[in-house]
């Protein structure tokens, strides 16, 4: 049984139709890559399984129970932890007050988050420094960590990275990849990425979406190796790597 | 000098009143982008309890614990009835509501108890003490004390605890507050509890030093709102320190300018700043807080 199951989703916003019936399944232990140009509804995906967005159909099962319409309050008390689009790092508190507020779905003493907050900084050396600084004060590859790290807190089962690379210079991006292939040993991770090279070179598995659908679906070398779709989808970098 | 001096702590004590009414009113800004019109009525509705339990001959004391469980309920029954109906729609059904709510909680009063003002005695029997060339009211310092004691308990509580952190979270961002699994309702509530003990605290307090009257909360509730323009909007040092500087003004002003204008000298203070400094004294830090 997949630990995620979506079947033929719909989310409407207002008349918008954003997904048309989106069936993908993520196996324990993997790392599956959404991969799609602008307003595929990659990131709607990701809303609805979190609980941002309710389905108008179709069902989202966790572990084999239904959690479409449940609020994002109950799902990641579940175990699915959503780092969304554009990072949302609170400006007025600090770095270390972020990341232990990644712990409100769990029930346990301040003073333990206190000590798995800085336990995070093992895997996330390049924010140590900036304990104490404020959301609003720090870079964009900065901010990015403090999100998954934040993510990480909640102890998720499942972790939906909603576009990690999206405006960082190319070597942080690769930062960013390395504590992904990190993160992997122990969590299963749903990551959407417009940067298709990055996001597939993590992935166990692949989907590719286009308004609303997934046309394509399979394993990183298929999806590579299909040269018009990838040229189509995947973006320039396709015919080279091809 | 002695009279700077007792004017100096006569306007702090007032100010402090306003201070109180005007951390209120931050709170529940920042938790929900919206100014609660009905804050100054929190204020009137506290110190009518206590008017209320004092003449059922309670003790003192009993009554000022029941007036502030009161206001909690208070706090309760507006965030459930006013704005969670409202919580996802804009500012301003939810602002329109809260002046609905305001007149509906002063005419309830004015109903029940009729339009004379109340008379409240103070909690202590000896009316001060002279200290120096000073004479300090009792009532004053225990304005004083109160604020001093809430605004170090209010920066621990939001600087120093887990839930104060929660609370600034869901007050920058509620979406991503939910997504981490803190309870954005339940912050809310509690800020509308909060807020409207603060409110209650602040009639209390003033209500022997003024009358207890159906208007006394419009009259805090402007000079307090004033001051959190005058501070900074949004920002919670800028409401304690504008409540404080607008206390002082308008009573040198009182004393040395014009006793009838003394009302008018808060507002001519709040058109200087929204002239000349909008932003008001924190104003930069709101930016960074947003």
């Amino acid at each position: 049984m997949p630990l995620l199951e979506i079947r033929n989703l719909v989310v409407r916003y207002g008349e918008i139709e954003a997904l048309r019936g989106v069936t993908i399944a993520v196996e324990q232990g993997q790392v599956v890559t959404l991969l799609g140009a602008n307003g595929a509804g990659k990131s709607t995906t990701l809303r609805a399984i979190s609980g941002l967005a309710k389905p108008a159909s179709g069902d989202i099962l966790f572990d084999g129970h239904s959690i479409a319409g449940l609020g994002p309050e109950a799902i990641v008390r579940l175990g699915i932890s959503h780092v969304p689009e554009g990072r949302r790092v609170f400006p007025g508190l600090t770095v270390k007050e972020n990341i232990m507020l990644g712990a409100s779905n769990r029930k346990v003493s301040a003073s333990q988050i206190s000590r798995e907050a800085d336990a995070m900084f093992d895997l996330f050396p390049d924010i140590r420094a900036f304990s104490n600084a404020l959301g609003w004060t720090l870079s964009g590859g900065q901010l990015q960590m403090v999100a998954v790290a934040r993510g990480l807190m909640a102890k998720p089962r499942l972790l939906l990275l909603d576009e990690p690379s999206l405006g960082l210079a190319p070597v942080i991006v690769q930062a960013v990849f390395r504590i992904i292939s990190q993160i992997r040993k122990d969590t299963t991770v749903l990551l959407v990425e417009q940067n298709a090279r990055m996001g597939l070179s993590v992935a166990d598995h692949g989907f590719v979406l286009e308004t609303g659908r997934i046309v394509l679906g399979g394993k990183p070398d298929e999806l590579w190796g299909n040269e018009a779709i990838a040229a189509a989808y995947l973006g320039g970098h396709a015919k080279t790597h091809a | 000098m002695d009279l700077v001096l007792q004017l100096l702590f006569t306007g702090i004590g007032i100010g402090a009143v306003y201070a109180l009414v005007a951390l209120g009113f931050v709170l529940i800004f920042r938790a929900t982008n919206v100014v609660n019109f009905a804050q100054g009525e929190f204020s009137m509705v506290a110190a009518y309890l206590m008017v209320v339990c004092v003449e059922l001959g309670l003790p003192y004391w009993l009554s000022f614990v029941i007036a502030l469980a009161g206001m909690a309920l208070l706090g309760v029954i507006f965030n459930l009835g006013v704005y969670y109906p409202l919580r996802h729609r804009t500012y301003l059904p939810v602002i329109i509501a809260t002046i609905g709510a305001s007149i509906l909680l002063s005419n309830s009063v004015l109903a029940i108890y009729g339009p004379q003002p109340q008379v409240l005695q103070g909690w202590f029997d000896t009316p001060g003490i002279q200290l120096g060339p000073v004479y300090l009211d009792s009532q004053y310092l225990l304005i004083i004390g109160v604020t001093i004691f809430l605004v170090l308990f209010n920066f621990w509580f939001f600087e120093k605890t887990l839930l104060g952190k929660k609370l600034q979270a869901t007050s920058q961002d509620k979406e991503m507050a939910s997504l981490l699994g803190i309870s954005v309702s339940t912050m809310i509530m509690i800020t509308f509890i909060y807020s409207a003990v603060l409110g209650g605290l602040a009639g209390i307090l003033v209500a022997p030093v003024l009358f207890v009257s159906i208007q006394m909360g419009s009259t805090i509730a402007l000079k307090a709102f004033a001051a959190t323009i005058i501070g900074g909007f949004g920002d919670v040092a800028g409401a304690i320190v504008g409540g404080l500087a607008l206390g002082v003004i308008e009573t040198f002003g009182a004393a040395y300018i014009s006793v009838p204008y003394k009302d008018g000298f808060a507002f001519l203070v709040l058109i200087a700043f929204l002239v000349f400094r909008p932003q008001g004294i924190f104003g930069e830090r709101v930016a960074e807080k947003a």
